[in-house]
């Protein structure tokens, strides 16, 4: 066994220990009384026939019974061990994982994504995984831990690894499970961060907003076109760009109303909190100073305000988007129409202006 | 005076023997005798055992190397491990007890004339070339790369056109193997001649009983899986493939609920095996008959409980994962009654270490390794880290590769002279037996620490990250070294069984001094086994065995030996 590395190496390798001695004990018992028996009872000239006991009931009742009770004892140690690995703690950190051929992509609660596994030390991180593709399993030996990626349903495991790595050292992560060619170049690194420094790793991760923001100084444009496509996804399941309603309203145009923007602006059409409009909200010293004021707040505290028509289901995205992030996405509002009056985006978030 | 003539009635009148009986290519391909059909069986399983090694020892020979290498890409690879797997367990090892040996020894162990239904058998053999010329098709079409487990949806959309054909081979080797059970059920059941009662029949026919109910069970779920399989392909019905609405866990299912007792079908013929060759080469009764003949029959019935032990990390329910574990124990102890039962017998016994029984020793060496280190993968913690690892691979190898097949390797040695009326080279047996036997545990015993350090199985490369070639490099050298001293010891095999076939010694009708019926027609038999209905006694009863200085032989004393077992001396 590689040195332990997890909460569950210890108990998984004392198991695996155990066992293994009583192996060795079964293995020269059975091997030394062969060899023993082959050396004494050989054949002594052309002496054929030989008695011994044909049988022994209760030499034999004893050889069943005694490795049954071996095997319940030994069971319920791995039973113990594997319930463990089965009950996630409720304050476990989530990973998502995705796998397909021949790659894994790691993403944190901030949007960051990252192709080496980066994990805060002294804490419960739960993997939720998913495959793309063909089944792939996810296996970190000095864990102890394992499990198959099975495309079309979520798998999790989870595990605590106590003692950082840094940057420079890692632990092993492996594809176990046949996945094609490149299945063997399905290696990764697993760096365990102490807490300090991983929420500075994954703080940094999540700021390439900030590195395009950096690399194109001259065009302010490319946040919200290149931006804020890679962001809009996670809120396409809900909200529509073409009028369609879904489980929260349309940010394109509906009724003829305007799109989310404009509406903010026309009198009396977008109303919340039961008929009232919302443009009484907006304005110079009342709820929201201004319209970007609302949008960030219906991102970042969904339910502040409640749009008639719509329950009060949306999750708060705080904490998982920064506020360069919310800036994008509430530019990407603005410039949902270009100057002719045509969509800059179609229906899935891609941006398909000039 | 002992001879043989004067004992032994049966023998006397039979001048030819079953292969000089009838002559030319026709007499053999479309013989209905069971031997005729065993021999033929045994060449094919051989021909396929030597391609199937050739492709471990590219698999062997590139892990030489941690990273790529340019006379073979990771494709090529990925084909030749498959292949491996594939030929191996369902060309060789399935059939090669039942069908080869089984078929040739089974009717005369019994007493009987032949098989129940010998066209039925000849049959089962045609297919079994049909479906190897399947499998051979499918490697001009293109080749296949699945692994010998087919797991979807990978299967389902892989690129490779070699998938149907293999499949559709998978599938008619399935009726072959279906066929060979149904005939040996009925020929056990309805061909025993009087005096045979199921506590004096063979503990290798017991064997290949269980076997033969497992056949006939468990093979039509792997046929319809297979078929499922080739739907899902052709037709794109969503079956396994998720994104067709299907569930690829299901797949696994349906596969394991047959290759899992598939394992069954491979070792407990095995274990018949070396129940008869420990108790033949000890001169001494089998030791607690009944524990290890319904031991067999307990094997074969949790065989089809225990399946989901291949699953424990597929993403199947903890609760089942549970139940399933501790299924799997049920296993273990029949299991490992047999082992001490047949140590047992070796204790008082008068052991002759020859070729045969150098095999058999090795089993129970190779075999109490194999069952013991399937405790740590039945254990559920444990497992979750030793699943899909080197450690599943030196663990099935040592139950499959070093029980089953070296139990088959045995029984060849053991009824070689049975088989062929020649005696191999002792000398170059035990040599041969000597290096198989070091350099199985040289290739295996080092996947065991390659496991447990974390080296998956199915891997091309073990270079990608810095660290990985140094951690497991050392394993593997030793390993291909291992294969190599093997593969060294197969060829010796190949060459002194070939070369006694034209130059070995003629063999006495019992070299061995088994009591079993087999031993007491002449060596090879003719045609018809038996000219009169023979005299069933215990058949391991060995008081009335005696050797035979003219024939260099034994000889059994069928008064003695028949009254000694009426005179209660049986089980």
């Amino acid at each position: 066994m590689p040195e332990g590395a997890s909460n569950f190496s210890g108990t998984v390798d004392w198991v695996f220990h155990f066992i293994n001695y009583i192996n060795y004990f079964f293995f020269f018992l059975v091997v030394g009384l062969m060899v023993y028996f082959v050396w004494k009872y050989r054949q002594k000239g052309r002496e054929v026939y030989a008695r011994g006991p044909s049988h022994h009931t209760a030499l034999e009742l004893g050889w069943t019974i005694l490795p049954t009770i071996i095997v319940v004892v030994i069971f319920f140690m791995g039973f113990r061990g594997f319930v463990d690995m089965k009950t996630v703690p409720a304050d476990a950190y989530q990973i998502d994982v995705t796998a397909q051929q021949w790659s894994w992509q790691f993403k944190y609660p901030n949007g960051a994504t990252s192709a080496d596994l980066y994990i805060p030390a002294g804490k419960p991180v739960k993997l939720v995984m998913r495959s793309n593709d063909v089944i792939h399993s996810l296996y970190i030996p000095d864990f102890r831990v394992k499990q198959d990626v099975v495309p079309g349903r979520y798998t999790t495991m989870w595990f605590q690894a106590d003692h950082a790595t840094g940057e420079d050292d890692f632990h092993l992560l492996f594809c176990t499970e046949f996945c094609g060619k490149d299945h063997s170049r399905m290696n990764q690194k697993v760096f365990v961060l102490g807490e300090v420094q991983f929420d500075d790793w994954v703080t940094k991760q999540g700021r390439w907003l900030d590195e395009l923001a950096k690399n194109n100084p001259d065009d302010p444009t490319i946040l919200w076109k290149v931006g804020g496509p890679k962001l809009v996804g996670r809120c396409l399941s809900c909200h529509s760009l073409d009028g369609k309603s879904g489980t929260g309203p349309s940010w394109g145009d509906y009724d003829g109303t305007g799109n989310i923007w404009e509406r903010l602006d026309k009198d009396k059409v977008h109303k919340v909190d039961g008929g009232k409009p919302v443009q009484d909200l907006i304005g110079p010293g009342r709820k929201y100073e201004t319209r970007e004021a609302y949008l960030r707040a219906s991102i970042l505290a969904p339910g502040e305000v409640i749009v008639d028509g719509y329950g009060n289901v949306m999750p708060t995205f705080k904490g998982q988007l920064r506020d360069p992030e919310v800036d994008v996405l509430i530019d990407m509002m603005k410039n949902l129409k270009d100057e002719d009056g045509k969509p800059n985006f179609d229906s899935k978030g891609k941006y398909i202006g000039k | 005076m002992t001879t043989l003539d004067a004992r032994s009635p049966i023998a006397a009148e039979a001048p030819d023997n079953y292969l000089t009986f009838r002559r030319g290519l026709l007499s053999w391909l479309l013989t209905l005798d069971h031997k005729r059909i065993g021999v033929m069986y045994l060449v094919a399983v051989l021909a396929s055992f030597f391609v199937g090694g050739v492709m471990a020892l590219l698999v062997r020979t590139k892990l030489l190397f941690p990273g790529e290498v340019t006379w073979m890409t990771a494709e090529q690879y990925n084909q030749a491990f498959t292949l491996h797997g594939a030929i191996m367990v369902f060309l060789v090892i399935i059939p090669s007890i039942p069908a080869a040996l089984g078929n040739f020894v089974l009717p005369i162990m019994l007493g009987a004339k032949d098989v129940a239904f010998p066209r039925l058998n000849l049959f089962s053999f045609y297919l079994w070339l049909a479906g190897a010329a399947c499998a051979v098709y499918s490697l001009l079409a293109g080749g296949f790369d699945t692994g010998w487990t087919f797991y979807t949806p990978y299967s389902t959309n892989t690129t490779l056109g070699g998938v149907i054909p293999v499949l559709v081979g998978v599938f008619i080797l399935g009726f072959s193997s279906i066929f060979t059970g149904v005939n040996f059920i009925v020929t056990i059941h309805k061909l025993r001649p009087p005096g045979m009662t199921w506590f004096r029949m063979p503990l290798f026919l017991w064997a290949l009983y269980a076997t033969a109910v497992i056949q006939v069970l468990a093979t039509p779920v792997l046929g319809i899986t297979v078929a499922l399989l080739v739907i899902e392909r052709v037709f794109n019905i969503g079956i396994f493939d998720p994104s067709m609405g299907g569930d690829p866990v299901l797949f696994q299912h349906f596969f394991w609920f047959y290759s899992h007792p598939a394992v069954y079908i491979m070792i407990l013929p095995g274990m018949g095996i070396i129940s008869e060759i420990i108790s033949v080469h000890s001169h001494r009764h089998i030791f607690g008959f009944r524990f290890i003949a319904f031991s067999s029959i307990a094997i074969a019935i949790f065989s089809f409980l225990v399946w989901g032990h291949h699953m424990f990390t597929s993403g199947q329910s903890p609760l089942m994962n549970v139940l399933f574990s501790a299924i799997t124990f049920s296993v273990a102890i029949p299991s490992a009654v047999k082992v001490f039962n047949w140590l047992a017998t070796l204790y008082k016994g008068s052991i002759s270490l020859n070729t045969p029984m150098l095999y058999g020793l090795s089993f129970l060496f190779l075999f109490t390794i194999g069952g013991l280190t399937g405790i740590p993968l039945a254990v559920l913690s444990t497992d979750i880290h030793l699943h899909d690892t080197y450690f599943v691979v030196a663990h099935f190898h040592y139950v499959m590769m070093g029980s089953a097949l070296i139990a088959m390797i045995g029984g060849l040695h053991h009824w070689w002279p049975k088989m062929f009326g020649v005696m191999y080279s002792e000398f170059w047996g035990r040599i041969a037996c000597g290096l198989v036997f070091v350099g199985f545990n040289m290739t295996f015993f080092t996947q065991f620490m390659l496991g447990s350090q974390g080296m998956p199985r199915r891997y091309y490369s073990y270079d990608q990250i810095e660290g990985m070639a140094e951690a497991f490099k050392m394993y593997h050298h030793i390993s291909t070294g291992g294969s190599y001293i093997m593969a060294l010891g197969f060829v010796i095999t190949g060459i002194y069984l070939l070369h006694s076939l034209f130059a070995g010694k003629k063999a006495p009708a019992n070299p061995w001094g088994g009591a079993s019926l087999e031993w007491q027609c002449t060596s090879p038999p003719p045609h018809d086994n038996f000219s009169k209905t023979p005299r069933v006694g215990d058949c391991y009863d060995f008081s009335a065995v005696r050797w035979d200085e003219k024939q260099e032989g034994y000889v059994v004393d069928t008064e003695a030996h028949t009254a000694s077992t009426k005179n209660g001396k049986g089980h």
